[in-house]
């Protein structure tokens, strides 16, 4: 027995080494370490350590578009709005088509390579072929050692801000904004708070389309956002539909884009008929409309929530 | 020479063995909670949309639907994952830092008698996860070895063949004795039936994401 200590001890060593930089066992650990000794801890926070380590709360919001993006371009506008000095989006789109046609067309491995380097991206798709999952960044993800969590958590907010671009608008632009993303006044409740989507005035039975294809993660009703709808469309983008008249969709359904999924409605917390459209990256509300050039005009008049 | 070093190293074992055996459980225990985050977040939409459906048909709760909005959703299934990780963590990765080793043919003796013994879903909970839980540490481990031995030497046969071997002795001197230990430790007197009970509601959704979370095979394509 005592003649294999030295493997045991490198297992030993090994397990170590997994903890402590792999979970948030490990993290308290070390943050626990640098508390008592006075250092400064390298663990992330707890709660980053699931979804392997991607879709992290974004840092700043995207730069002002000045032009429509075009759908072709939403990777590369994605890859621009993480990190600008990388190049402009037209050329970044050119890169990521290029890294993805080497890479067996899979856009979460082309924004990976982008940001960790080609070799690690083609080795985590590798693995997680080898492993029959889905070339989902997460599964991408867990294949690389711990050193990349930064770059994979830029190519996650990447995809994110991506996704985003690439999504369509729920009614016709020509239906006007009741109430912007941001601080307000409630019209219900009368009080100051954040408003996490944006109020789109439109009369009762409009159809109201997915702006994007995704699965229905939601389809329930209450009294305050009334029939509600949550798309999940991948890539830690989210998007939810609120006051609805009624729901065409169920919980668990794929959708595709540009399907009619709802009838706009007046029910739950509403003083009038309109849709509260809203956009998550990352568990994050964000303004639908920095992802937009043109949208919608805004109008102080009208509906809200 | 050679046997002087496994000697003095093998006087370390005390200390290092408990620890790695305590640092792959929970690395396993990770690996589990983490690979079905998805289903976490699906079991808090659901229960959030019912709490909404309740709470929003009195004007008194309606404010508590608000407060619960869609990013704290994600924020929730991420703390639930945390919490249901950390306390199989201290249900079967913390015991194993108790592990006194004995030689082989004594530990499968007693493992045996143990296993005689009446077994109750309580008894028998804790040791099957440890060990499911185990693999799926030593499947965590082979995978950054294999991660790190590529991306530094960027060789994929002797990356391939270092996780392969790291599995293979994790599978074959770390998880029998997790086992082991976990058996021992689940006998021992002292335990509540509401402590074995919580732990029988943390484990055993453990142990299935801890399959799930086991890629065995495709160390070995």
């Amino acid at each position: 027995m005592r003649r294999l200590a030295p493997i045991e001890l490198l297992l030993a060593a090994l397990c170590l080494w997994a903890g402590w930089y792999h979970t948030p066992a490990g993290a308290l650990v070390r943050t626990a370490g640098a508390w008592i000794f006075r250092t400064h801890s390298t663990a992330r926070p707890l709660l980053a350590y699931y979804g392997a380590g991607v879709y992290q709360p974004h840092a700043a919001p995207p730069p002002l578009l000045t032009a429509p993006v075009p759908p072709a371009q939403a990777l590369g506008y994605g890859a621009w709005a993480t990190a600008e000095h990388l190049g402009t989006p037209a050329a970044l789109s050119a890169r990521i088509k290029a890294l993805a046609a080497r890479l067996d067309g899979v856009d979460e491995a082309a924004m990976l390579a982008l940001f960790c380097g080609e070799e690690p991206a083609r080795y985590a798709l590798t693995r997680a072929q080898d492993e029959d999952g889905s070339p989902r960044l997460e599964d991408l993800a867990r294949a690389l050692p711990p050193r990349s969590a930064d770059c994979i958590a830029q190519a996650s907010q990447a995809l994110a801000q991506a996704g985003a671009y690439a999504l369509a608008w729920p009614l016709p632009e020509s239906i006007r904004i009741t109430s912007p993303f941001g601080m307000r006044e409630h019209p219900v409740l009368g009080i100051r708070r954040l408003h996490a989507g944006v109020d789109l005035g439109t009369a009762v039975g409009t159809p109201v389309r997915a702006t994007a294809a995704g699965v229905v993660r939601r389809a329930s009703s209450d009294g305050v956002n009334g029939r509600i709808l949550v798309l999940d469309h991948g890539r830690g983008v989210t998007t939810m539909y609120c006051h609805n008249d009624e729901l065409l969709v169920q919980d668990g359904e794929h959708v595709r884009r540009g399907q009619v999924i709802s009838y706009s409605g007046n029910t739950g917390r509403s003083s009038g008929p309109h849709l509260h459209y809203q956009l998550d990256l990352g568990g994050q509300a964000v303004d639908p409309l920095r992802y937009r050039a043109g949208h919608p005009r805004i109008s102080s008049a009208g509906a809200a929530d | 020479m050679q046997l002087r070093v496994a000697e003095r190293v093998g006087r370390l074992r005390w200390i290092f063995l408990p620890l790695g055996l305590c640092a792959l459980t929970a690395v396993g225990a990770h690996a589990a909670a983490d690979v079905v985050g998805d289903r976490v977040l699906w079991c808090v939409d659901r229960v959030s949309a019912f709490f909404d459906a309740v709470f929003a048909s009195w004007s008194v709760t309606a404010p508590l639907v608000d407060l619960v909005g869609l990013s704290q959703r994600s924020f929730f299934a991420r703390a639930l994952a945390l919490a249901w990780e950390l306390s199989a963590d201290a249900l079967i990765a913390i015991p194993l830092l108790g592990y006194d080793e004995r030689d082989g043919k004594t530990e499968l003796r007693t493992a045996r008698a143990l296993l005689r013994k009446t077994p109750t879903p309580l008894r028998l909970v804790r040791p099957l996860a440890t060990v499911l839980v185990a693999i799926a540490g030593a499947c965590s481990v082979a995978r950054m070895v294999q991660g790190s031995v590529q991306l530094t030497l960027h060789a994929s046969l002797l990356s391939h063949f270092a996780a392969a071997c790291a599995l293979f002795a994790l599978l074959l001197v770390f998880v029998p004795r997790a086992g082991f230990r976990a058996l021992e430790h689940a006998d021992q007197k002292g335990h509540l039936v509401a402590t074995g009970v919580f732990g029988t509601l943390v484990l055993a959704p453990m142990m299935l994401a801890a399959l799930y979370a086991s890629p065995l095979v495709s160390f070995f394509r």
